[in-house]
């Protein structure tokens, strides 16, 4: 909680103290949660409130601006506001906890550590809009942490805070946990509904939209993990609490996942709006054996790589980032060091994708597949000029024309600055050739559209 | 059209089409066997049976679920972890359990990685390679395993203990690089040390204990670990330098 003097403009970060995860011994346990954390008070005080129907806390939210961090980071209260108006029709919230992005690991520390509060986030939400039941569909790698949570929900349920009547009010719902089995595209929203359904997890045109026509047809709500549990804090705090913290138009504590080459990697707490350079020098404890930076991807491997000198005073919020060309994605943060291979690295990335596609849009399928081909002839030390070219045109191919618009790398540029001159790229040692690609490399921007 | 077709089409059938023998051959694969010729049986139909508490367990998933089809996930777990693996017989039986069709059965199990169609051996060890542990030297660990056991990656050993492959992002990258082992625990910031104790441990019969990674803050403000009942944490480290990358 914040202090009288708790920090909640980034200017003093130093002095931040964390909400989500803040220094509470155990306090994964229900017992902790509710003596020292306040736990389950917020949603109490709502239900017990005649005042606080499910429009005021919808509104609540919408004026908090708390932005989805799940990657597309639209404002949830205003998401919630889209559900129909509530029919004899089923209602369902999906809590998308599938995290496979690769980059992205705070979810994860979430749910092992703070459980509760995403348990509660769901309750409110589904107070808001009154939903039936939220199903959170969780990777199939995260096991330990989904026997954990089942062992808290059912607490949840023998307590009376989870089925019939919550808290002894008028308000039933049920929160059931899913358990995928490893495909990335789940994490898409519609993807991740179809995986629910019980199907192939092929994402779905939109529209219509899953607030119309979602799980089983009925309407439904996809929510990330840290966005419900924000909401928790918006009703605690108080929506002016909420947006007075962090970068103005994208506001709140976030979760920065930060891994690669820094001497100290792990999830961090702080508020939205820091800037990069001083997650990575000051939090972070700078880049590996006092190395010099190469590149930072801000967003996990759909937002596109920052140069080293583009992050000069880009702060970690959508406006700054989107200015400097990339996005916020789900802010984890990789930070990679001069010695790293960028061709080598970004032909991983490409297989990653190729891998992942879930094969229902052909460019998407195919081209996938020759962006990796072609930057493997280039690893291997065998690309020609005319392959910048065609990664080029391969892009350009896909964006527009498959589902997620442009899952892979878009080259923003079409004549990168610096190209050059010789013949061929023939160049082993990796120094060389990749201190050469670099400035086209990073002019490959890889994008992912997430659309709500 | 049809003028410039004739010829197209001809090559086609010239290259492609495969002969009475050949479909029969591909018939026999065991993954993907025609829908009207029996594949070879791994399992016999006194092996395919729930237990009385497996029963109970899959009511319970139907429960959760206006429809049969959406507990199609969690059943192939079960069978998966009954079975060792998802023969097509062990997904007929799963699609018969749930009274859905075969073939949507076998279209679910085979769009995630997750679910083996075929024998594994009994540790399957996932090496993540991906984005973050592909920078921090996860295909150092991948060689390394590789050497250490005289495998490919995809491969399993001859006494049926180990099979490793390369996995993408697994959701710790802060602690790369690191791996999953038999699609259960996790085993972070991996150094050949600690590979070798693993595999000792495992082939030991140990279980592996859960491993907890605490966030850099508590450190500075909780000394370390936040939780009474995890004997094993593991810190984020500095992750070592990527000898190879691919
Ligand atoms: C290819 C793809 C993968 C995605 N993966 C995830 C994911 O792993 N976790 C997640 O929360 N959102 C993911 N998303 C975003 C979701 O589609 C959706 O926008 C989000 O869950 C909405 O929640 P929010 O509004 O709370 O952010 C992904 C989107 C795309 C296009
Ligand atoms: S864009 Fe790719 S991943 Fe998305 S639906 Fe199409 S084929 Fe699948
Ligand atoms: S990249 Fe290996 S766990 Fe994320």
């Amino acid at each position: 909680m914040p202090t009288e003097n708790g920090a909640t403009k980034v200017k003093d970060w130093r002095n931040y103290d964390r909400v989500l995860l803040p220094p509470i011994q155990d306090l994964h346990k229900l017992e902790v949660y509710e003596n020292e954390y306040e736990g389950y008070e917020a949603i109490r005080s709502i239900l017990g409130d005649s005042e606080q129907d499910p429009e005021a806390v919808t509104n609540e939210m919408k004026a908090a601006n708390v932005r989805g961090r799940g990657g597309a980071g639209f404002n949830a209260g205003l998401k919630w506001s889209f559900m129909p108006e509530p029919d004899d029709r089923p209602r369902y919230l999906a809590c998308n906890a599938d995290e496979s992005e690769p980059g992205t690991f705070k979810d994860r520390q979430l749910m092992e550590y703070n459980p509760h509060l995403l348990f509660e986030g769901i309750l409110i939400a589904n107070y808001a809009m009154q939903i039936d039941a939220c199903y959170i569909y969780t990777r199939g790698e995260y096991v330990d942490w989904i026997m954990e949570m089942q062992r808290e929900l059912d607490k949840l349920y023998d307590k009376g805070y989870l089925g019939e009547n919550i808290f002894g009010s008028d308000f039933s719902t049920e929160i059931i946990l899913h358990k995928g089995a490893g495909a990335y595209i789940c994490g898409e929203e519609t993807g991740m509904l179809e995986s629910l359904e019980g199907k192939r997890g092929y994402p779905r045109t939109k529209p219509p939209f899953p607030a119309q026509n979602g799980l089983w047809g009925y309407p439904t709500t996809v929510n990330n993990v840290e966005t419900l549990a924000h909401a928790v804090l918006v009703m605690r705090h108080g929506a002016d609490w909420f947006s007075g913290i962090g970068a103005e138009s994208h506001p709140g504590p976030t979760l920065y996942g930060i891994s690669g080459h820094v001497e100290r990697p792990g999830v961090y707490e702080y508020p939205t709006g820091m800037l990069i350079t001083d997650l990575i020098d000051k939090v972070a404890g700078g880049v590996r054996g006092g190395k010099d930076l190469k590149a930072v991807v801000p967003g996990g491997a759909s937002t596109p790589p920052l140069r080293a000198d583009m992050i000069e005073g880009v702060t970690m919020d959508a406006e700054s980032l989107t200015e400097a060309g990339s996005l916020m994605g789900t802010a984890g943060i990789l930070v990679l060091d001069e010695d790293t291979d960028m061709v080598s690295w970004l032909r991983r990335v490409a297989h990653f994708f190729q891998h992942e596609s879930c094969g229902q849009c052909t460019p998407c399928r195919e081209g996938t597949g020759w962006i990796e081909q072609v930057l493997a002839r280039m690893d291997e030390g065998k690309g020609r000029i005319r392959d910048l070219d065609l990664l080029l045109d391969l892009s350009n191919q896909i964006e527009g024309r498959a589902l997620h618009r442009g899952r892979l790398h878009r080259r923003r540029r079409a004549r990168p600055a610096g190209g050059s001159g010789g013949t061929g790229v023939s160049g082993r040692p990796i120094a060389s050739f990749s201190r050469r690609m670099f400035s086209l490399l990073s002019a490959i921007r890889q994008t992912v559209m997430r659309k709500t | 059209m049809g003028k410039y077709a004739r010829p197209h089409i001809q090559t086609y059938k010239l290259t492609h089409i495969q002969t009475a023998n050949e479909v029969s051959d591909f018939a026999k694969h065991p993954v993907s066997p025609l829908p009207d010729q029996d594949p070879e049986r791994h399992f016999s139909d006194d092996d395919l049976v729930w237990t009385g508490e497996e029963e109970d367990l899959i009511e319970r998933y139907r429960e959760q679920y206006p429809t049969n089809e959406s507990a199609v996930m969690h059943v192939l777990w079960l069978a998966q972890e009954k079975f060792g693996w998802l023969a097509p017989e062990v997904i007929q039986f799963v699609a018969d359990t749930l009274d859905i069709p075969y073939a949507h059965t076998y279209g679910v199990a085979t769009f995630y990685t997750q679910y083996y169609k075929e024998k594994k051996g009994q540790f399957v060890l996932d090496v993540c390679t991906c984005f973050s542990c592909q920078a921090c030297g996860g295909y150092d660990i991948l060689h390394y395993l590789e050497d250490k056991l005289d495998i490919e990656e995809g491969e399993t050993t001859d006494d049926e203990m180990f099979t490793v492959r390369s996995v993408e992002c697994l959701g710790a990258c802060g602690s790369a690089p690191m791996m999953q082992v038999a699609n259960g625990r996790y085993v972070h910031n991996l150094t050949e040390e600690k590979v070798d104790t693993l595999i000792e441990a495992l082939r030991e019969g140990e279980d592996l204990t859960f491993e907890s990674v605490t966030l850099p803050q508590d450190e500075d403000e909780m000394d370390g670990n936040r939780r009474s009942d995890v004997d094993r944490t593991e810190t984020y480290r500095t992750p070592p330098v990527a000898e190879s990358v691919e």
